[in-house]
């Protein structure tokens, strides 16, 4: 497992680029801190702790009302941004990105776009770590400079000399650790689980397992959302049929950018319109292939309005698209050149073995360790690429 | 005269048409190239070898052109899906295993004969294979086929023949000739050689004439990380520039 971890401000400082360099503290009064900026935590202000508490430690900050939709909205954004560039993207409204690089061909280029991608969409440049798990990666970023990349091959040896407090605990179950002593990583990866298991419950077995690299979290990967819709509500209703191609169009333009940006294609589209009276027509189908592009899109809801007659004029024109699936061209970045044309590849060889026999086409059979297998186990010839795509032919 | 009404030709067409019914051919962008992390990546002119064209290493016996074709195979079969020997006989598979090859992407085809091996080059190219290799001479009529079907799914065609056919040369859109310099040694033991690499010829940029490769033969398996610094480069000779053929199709 090789996990690269992209640190960027709290979703919540992300809604307000605009206050970039100037302490803010998000939060509801009378309720906690959510979030912080780094210049507000430089004057102690931690998340978590009461917004009164943080007020008096930080009076010049600016407090910011927390979003949570907006926040929500930011989280898929991001998501849909990082989505082609690992198998496992997680990203949490603390401003983390985890990128599961494992089996990546080229995870250089994959970081390097994680970063240019943050940037863009978080307004701030990304520390970067790079680690065997998510719990090691962050607090390797946490570590790293703006823009730079924090490489660890040992996640053990890395952690030891951290303090105790990077682990998610409490703060009671950080007192209690800091009176057993426990006030490295190190220290705590010496425990046994069991030991701190008896002190701290389920976590301190959990801490111990972080705390000796062995990453008992598992990321959960982001998945693009099942369903979208576009529509658009007509000030004075409408009955000319290429003013409603246009809006259909401008719609279908619309929906094509979002289905892009996660990777997905429309599985069955749902035209609507809604007329004058409330009352609504309106015509579905479901799609053999997945409909991602504004052509593709418009070919499908343009060819509808066309022949539509509708019975009255026009307030509302409502695409829907209920069921969305991986396009095409998803995750495309992954893949390794040529596996679009793989079947057509291993066809064409079955049909020259046919003209030619068996022996024209090999695969090198493999020894135990990947490596060529010596002469001498090549005696049984060639086998036939038929049925066996994909799988040596030892 | 006769270019002055082919103009006249060209320009009738292009009013009636528009302007992008015909494109002279040097107007053509150059072919997408495939960065294979060696040196011969900088003698193409485009950063990396063209895909969908043929490219020729011509040149004596131990002149290290193999060696150099081996290394390519080897990143090939990191990349492509599938990456194709056409062997008209000789290849040695143990021999790219230092190379630290994807075994599972690589195919051998054993083509006792030309007409074998022609059908088979051209039938892999169309099919959409990402690499070729070839190491035996193809006949002139599966020539036009193989350009074609390379060009249509953007394989690339690496040859590596002593002495091409005319008609191997021509179809082909980059050839370096390689002729050995001198051997290496090393407490006695022979571990590689030096070789000039000059660029005989350049379809898809203006040529970047000649180059010293020192091409170390691989002791055993090496990590990934070692592989490109099998093969580097010294600078380019900018003398030898004029002397090259080009010619942009």
């Amino acid at each position: 497992m090789r996990v690269c971890c992209g640190l960027t401000a709290h979703l919540e400082l992300a809604r307000r680029p605009d206050l970039y360099g100037i302490p803010v503290i998000v939060g509801r009064w009378d309720e906690h801190v959510v979030a912080a900026s780094e210049e507000a935590q430089a004057s102690g202000v931690l998340p978590g702790m009461a917004l009164r508490q943080a007020e008096h430690l930080c009076p010049q900050a600016t407090f910011v009302l927390p979003d949570e939709e907006a926040v929500v909205r930011i989280r898929e954004l991001v998501s849909a941004a990082l989505y082609d560039l690992a198998p496992i993207v997680e990203v949490r409204d603390e401003g983390i990105a985890w990128l599961d690089l494992s089996g990546v061909m080229k995870p250089g280029e994959s970081i390097r776009a994680a970063r240019h991608r943050l940037l863009k969409a978080i307004g701030r440049e990304p520390r970067l770590g790079l680690a065997p798990g998510p719990f090691s990666a962050r607090i390797a970023a946490s570590r790293a400079r703006p823009g730079r990349l924090l490489r660890i091959a040992d996640a053990r040896e890395f952690l030891a000399p951290l303090p105790s407090r990077e682990l998610p605990l409490d703060a009671e179950q950080q007192e209690r650790l800091d009176l057993l002593g426990l006030r490295t990583l190190g220290a705590v990866a010496a425990m046994g689980p069991r030991e701190l298991e008896s002190q701290l419950g389920h976590e301190g077995r959990h801490a111990v397992l972080l705390a000796r690299g062995l990453e008992p979290d598992p990321l959960e990967a982001w998945r693009p959302p099942l369903f979208t819709s576009a529509h658009r509500q007509f000030g004075e209703p409408v009955g000319d049929r290429e003013a409603l191609l246009f809006v259909a169009r401008a719609l279908c333009g619309d929906l094509a950018d979002e289905l892009g940006l996660r990777g997905a294609g429309a599985k069955h589209v749902r035209v609507r319109l809604v007329f004058e009276s409330t009352e609504s027509d309106q015509r579905e189908t479901i799609v053999r292939h997945p409909l991602s592009s504004t052509a593709e899109l418009f070919g499908l809801v343009g060819s509808w309005i066309k022949e539509w007659k509708p019975r009255a004029p026009i307030a509302e024109l409502w695409i829907e698209l209920p069921v969305l699936e991986g396009a095409g061209r998803r995750q495309l970045r992954l893949w390794a050149g040529g596996d679009g044309s793989s079947d057509e590849v291993i066809a064409a060889m079955e049909r020259l073995q046919e003209r030619f026999g068996d022996d024209v086409v090999w695969k090198l059979p493999l020894s135990i360790h990947g490596e060529v297998a010596p002469p001498h186990s090549w005696g049984g010839g060639a086998q036939r690429q038929r049925g066996r795509a994909g799988a040596e032919l030892a | 005269m006769q270019a002055q009404k082919l103009e006249v030709a060209i320009d009738s067409i292009r009013v009636r048409f528009g302007s992008q019914a015909l494109t002279r051919a040097a107007e053509l962008p150059p072919p997408q190239p495939w960065l294979s992390g060696t040196a011969v990546d900088h003698l193409t002119g485009i950063g990396g070898l063209p895909r969908g064209r043929l490219a020729l290493f011509t040149g004596s016996g131990t002149s290290g052109k193999l060696t150099l074709a081996l290394a390519l195979l080897a990143g090939a079969t990191r990349e492509f899906a599938h990456a194709l020997v056409i062997d008209g006989g000789g290849f040695d598979p143990l021999a790219l295993t230092s190379f630290s090859p994807e075994l599972g992407a690589l195919t051998v085809v054993r083509a006792p004969t030309p007409e074998i091996a022609g059908e088979t080059a051209a039938t892999l190219a169309r099919a959409g294979a990402g690499f070729l290799l070839l190491t035996c001479e193809i006949p002139e009529h599966w020539l036009g086929p193989l350009e074609s079907g390379a060009n249509r799914s953007g394989t690339v065609i690496v040859g590596v023949i002593d002495t091409p056919s005319r008609a191997l040369a021509h179809a082909s859109s980059f050839s370096l000739g390689f002729s050995r310099r001198d051997w290496i040694w090393e407490r006695g033991l022979l571990v590689g050689l030096r070789t000039s690499a000059r660029c005989v010829k350049n379809r898809v940029a203006p040529p970047l004439g000649e180059t010293e490769l020192e091409i170390r033969y691989p002791l055993g398996t090496r990590p990934l990380t070692d592989y490109p610094q099998l093969v580097t480069e010294k600078p380019i000779h900018a003398a030898e520039l004029e002397s090259c053929v080009s010619a942009v199709v």
